[in-house]
């Protein structure tokens, strides 16, 4: 007997029209509600997100399609990723049982469901359909019983969990009841092809044709309208995020990870800088909130968040997204909250997990900009004095100018003004010129370079701060003036390659500046160390240690470095045991995002909760490779009672310790 | 109403300071210069009245110096000041608190500025001197070291600090000048609206030599570091070896072991 089945069984061709309008109705009903919401999107600013179609689309489909996104977070990701690959083939099955039924038969008279196309069809369908079920039972124990910390649920939640549970086993249902007066026993071995449904017709089979029959047409027409139902609710609950989520993963950033939109300062008919209330923002800002799932791993891995700090970014996007839809005239920043805004490092874990492809740092960033160069606010008064003293020294600490370069004296190193003839140009940065550790950083960077034969020259008093943390703190425009003294100066000798000890310079320097035409190449001492070492320009003498290793942000997740600064440590003699949260994953040290100036007044120390961290593996030595970590991690050490039993220590210092002469 | 704000640029206290090559006054090379903190009170106290008043008063700030000042005198403006007067002085370190004095109330003599507002004194120098003397020259009261200031109806009432943290009130007729302490205020960070607002706004030149030709009262005569007196010592170490560097001590620069 042939594989195949009658389609529109016992429901007969009669329905197909009352079936088209009614889907047409529902898909038309699902537009509106996109319509609705795009007149939320459309209140913000405009933003191309258009271009590079073609990438776009490839990401989308690798993003969407492979989960890729959603699955990095095991807890909940491998849940949604089975389901959706389930459901996705239920809805590509049907579709296809559509087009056989409606378009193949009536118009060609061919069957393209029967043999053996048929019954892999009908075998992977079913597998399809309990896995999607099964799937949904584990998110919903999670959700209804597990109930992990953070997680909100609505009522949304409740509903759509009954409505996608019961399209499913309706489905299956309808497939038994339909089995159990044909299939069963008219083909059975092709029944065993539907292994879910054969087990539904089984239990069934018991109820009698007539029953069967009934049952199966009411089901019919109750699964339809469930699944046009579904469709028209789209747009109006949790599950639009079914477009809007894949949709991000289109109108994701192409740029440089950490870029931020650089102010014309010459333009003279801006009047509002920053956002304060939702037209500020662009309209991409505004779908962000439409493409929030609420899944809550951005909170989950804040380290403002995770230190009772007011600040969660999910409840940002949310905000935004509420203020939006309901009042979009005021009250933006009120509803944020400045201590909210104020609390974020910057460290970009949260969008880096975000498997919307939300932009959450750069809206803060918006918000900041609004508080500092509309209203003159600051964190607190300390980084008032900081930002007065970057204006006046071009340092935060009020240094005098022009002995920013008096830490160099006695060591190999020249003076451009004196001597530009150099193969780098060390930009020293805030820290290594006038902090005493991080001067001892430097020094050892100067020494690693001197046995290597690198010719290493330093601006003195000529350079400024990067203006990294005042640009963070939203401060544009002393950014922009420090940036572009530090241009000029550069620019006046001819420098071939910067190398910076601090991350932040070195992403400010090799991204921002680039907006300020500034096109040196700049790169960070960890991989120019690690070239010096695989060239073997630089010889090291390992000596065994035993260590931890800190990704600070801005090399890490930023600037994707993780291996060369391992490996410099490794051809030292180290033995590296990884914290439970490293590489992409890294935890902040709480001086990002202009941090490092501000006092940390709300919840507990973002920086103990690191070196506690660090302190678990067991290790003695906490390596890092960023001025301000090291700050922060020597002061942890201190506060939080880990004196003898741990010590930081900077990559350079290591290194040098070890160096052949 | 009018308003005069007078405010000095001057060299940021963390600088390194040299005396200059005459010995008379510091060397000016590689310094930072910014507004006279005092001055920062006065000009902010300024703007908080004109923002009392609804805006009517008209505010100008004054400066004298060499053409560094202009960067002081645009920060008030962007702070909130309505025009400048920029008095080039190039030398401006040799006048001393009469002539400075003498130059700014040629130039207010015949303005009819209702409250005149300067620093305490600035931080470079600190004769204290320039803001009173302008009031005298003027015949208008004034009154120094505020730290509360308030206007109604023509009349300032004035908390001034003095001595031991004892504070007075005094009430003054306008027109009339008062110099701003510490603890009046704090200035605002000018918003960037603001500052490029400022860049429009009126800076007017003269010339110092134009305004007064008044002669020295006094004149610096020597310009040097403090001598080095004894220090005090820091001993680090273990109790042992402390104990060990205080005997040493004790032996050789006392007589209690003798």
């Amino acid at each position: 007997m042939d594989a195949t089945r009658e389609i529109y069984w016992n429901v007969g061709h009669g329905v197909v029209a009352v079936m088209y309008l009614l889907t047409i109705a529902a898909v038309t009903g699902a537009a509106f509600g996109f319509k609705e919401r795009l007149e939320i999107w459309r209140q913000g600013k405009s933003l191309d997100r258009f271009d590079r179609r073609g990438d776009r689309v490839q990401r989308m489909l690798a993003t969407v399609f492979g989960q890729t996104r959603v699955s990095r977070v095991k807890d909940g990701g491998l849940f949604h990723s089975l389901f959706f690959w389930g459901f996705l083939t239920l809805l590509a099955g049907t579709m296809l049982i559509m087009v056989q039924a409606d378009l193949l038969m009536p118009l060609f008279k061919v069957n393209i469901l029967q043999g053996n196309f048929y019954r892999y069809f009908s075998l992977v369908l079913d597998v399809a359909g309990l896995v999607a079920i099964v799937m949904l039972g584990g998110l919903f124990v999670r959700r209804f019983f597990i109930k992990p910390k953070g997680l909100e649920t609505v009522t949304d939640d409740y509903r759509i969990h009954a409505l996608l549970f019961t399209i499913l086993i309706t489905g299956f249902l309808i497939e038994g009841s339909r089995m159990a007066v044909t299939e069963l026993k008219q083909n059975p071995a092709l029944a065993l092809w539907s292994p879910v449904g054969y087990v539904f017709a089984q239990a069934l089979s018991s109820l009698g044709d007539g029953a069967l029959s009934g049952l199966h047409k009411g089901l019919w027409w109750f699964h339809l309208l469930l699944g046009l139902g579904f469709i028209s609710v789209i747009p109006r609950t949790k599950l639009r995020h079914i477009l809007t989520t894949s949709g991000n993963s289109f109108l994701a950033p192409f740029e440089p990870k950490g870029t931020i939109g650089t102010i014309n300062l010459e333009d003279e008919s801006i009047e509002q800088f920053g956002a304060s209330k939702i037209t500020d923002l662009t309209w991409k800002d505004l779908f962000d909130s439409d493409a929030c799932t609420s899944c809550k791993r951005c909170q989950d891995r804040c380290p403002a968040y995770s230190t009772d700090k007011p600040l969660s970014p999910m409840k940002v996007i949310k905000t935004i997204g509420s203020v939006a839809e309901t009042s979009p005239k005021k009250g933006l920043l009120e509803a944020v909250t400045a201590d909210a805004l104020w609390s974020c490092t910057t460290c970009g874990a949260c969008q880096d997990i975000c498997p919307a492809n939300i932009e959450h740092v750069n809206k803060i960033l918006e918000m900041r900009r609004n508080l500092t160069l509309m209203e003159g606010e600051f964190p607190g008064d300390e980084v008032r004095t900081a930002t007065n003293n970057i204006e006046v020294n071009g340092n935060p600490f009020g240094m005098a100018y022009a002995s920013r370069g008096d830490w160099a004296k006695g060591l190999p190193v020249s003076i451009m003004q004196e001597n530009s003839d150099v193969d780098i140009l060390y930009f020293a940065g805030c820290y290594a010129s006038f902090d005493r550790r991080n001067r001892d950083v430097a020094a050892n960077f100067l020494r690693i370079c001197a046995a290597a034969g690198v010719k290493v020259g330093i601006l003195g008093k000529e350079e400024k701060c990067c203006g990294e943390p005042v640009r963070k703190l939203g401060n544009e425009y002393l950014y922009q003036m420090v940036a572009a003294e530090n241009i000029e100066t550069i620019k006046g000798y001819k420098v071939k390659r910067i190398v910076t000890t601090c991350p932040h310079c070195f992403n400010t320097l090799s991204r921002d500046y680039r907006d300020l035409k500034f096109d040196v190449p700049v790169e960070h001492y960890s991989t120019f160390i690690n070239r010096l070492i695989v060239e073997k320009r630089l010889k090291l003498k390992p000596e065994p240690f035993e260590f931890t290793y800190h990704d600070s942000c801005y090399l890490g997740r930023y600037k994707d470095i993780f291996e060369e600064p391992r490996a410099v440590l490794k051809s030292a003699g180290g033995k590296l045991t990884e914290m439970s949260r490293s590489g992409y994953d890294s935890f902040c040290c709480s001086a990002g995002g202009g941090r490092i100036f501000a006092e940390e007044k709300l919840g507990s120390r973002i920086n103990v909760k690191r070196v506690t961290m660090a302190s678990e593996t067991g290790m003695p030595i906490l390596a890092s490779n960023c001025p301000f970590c090291l700050t922060m991690f020597e002061d942890g050490i201190k506060t939080g009672g880990f004196e003898g039993k741990l010590k930081v220590r900077d990559l350079a210092e290591i290194v040098a310790e070890r160096i052949v002469q | 109403m009018k308003i005069l704000v007078c405010i000095k640029q001057v060299p940021d206290m963390e600088s390194h300071f040299r005396p200059n090559g005459s010995a008379t006054w510091f060397d000016e090379s590689d310094l930072a210069f910014r507004m006279n903190e005092y001055d920062e009170y006065a000009v902010e106290e300024a703007v908080r009245l004109k923002e009392q008043l609804g805006g009517e008063p008209e505010i100008t700030v004054l400066s004298i110096g060499p053409d560094r000042v202009i960067e002081a005198i645009k920060k008030a403006l962007a702070i909130g000041c309505d025009r400048a007067v920029h008095i080039l002085e190039p030398e401006v370190a040799s006048r001393e608190p009469w002539q400075i004095a003498s130059i700014i109330a040629a130039y207010a003599r015949d303005k009819q500025f209702d409250l005149l507002f300067t620093g305490m004194q600035s931080q470079d120098r600190g004769s204290a001197q320039v803001g009173v003397l302008v009031a005298e020259l003027l015949g208008i009261p004034s009154t120094t070291t505020l730290v509360g200031f308030a206007w109604a109806d023509g009349v300032v009432t004035a908390t001034r600090e003095l001595e031991g943290g004892v504070k007075s009130k005094v009430r003054l007729k306008t027109p009339a000048l008062v110099t701003c302490q510490l603890g009046l205020n704090s200035p605002r960070y000018p918003t960037l609206p603001n500052i490029m607002k400022a860049r429009k706004k009126e800076i007017t030149m003269l010339q110092a030599g134009e305004l007064s030709s008044e002669k020295p009262l006094t004149g610096s005569a020597a310009f040097r570091h403090p001598e080095k007196r004894g220090s005090g010592v820091v001993l680090e170490g273990s109790v042992d070896e402390l104990v060990e560097k205080v005997l040493v001590i004790l032996k050789d620069k006392t007589a209690v072991l003798r």
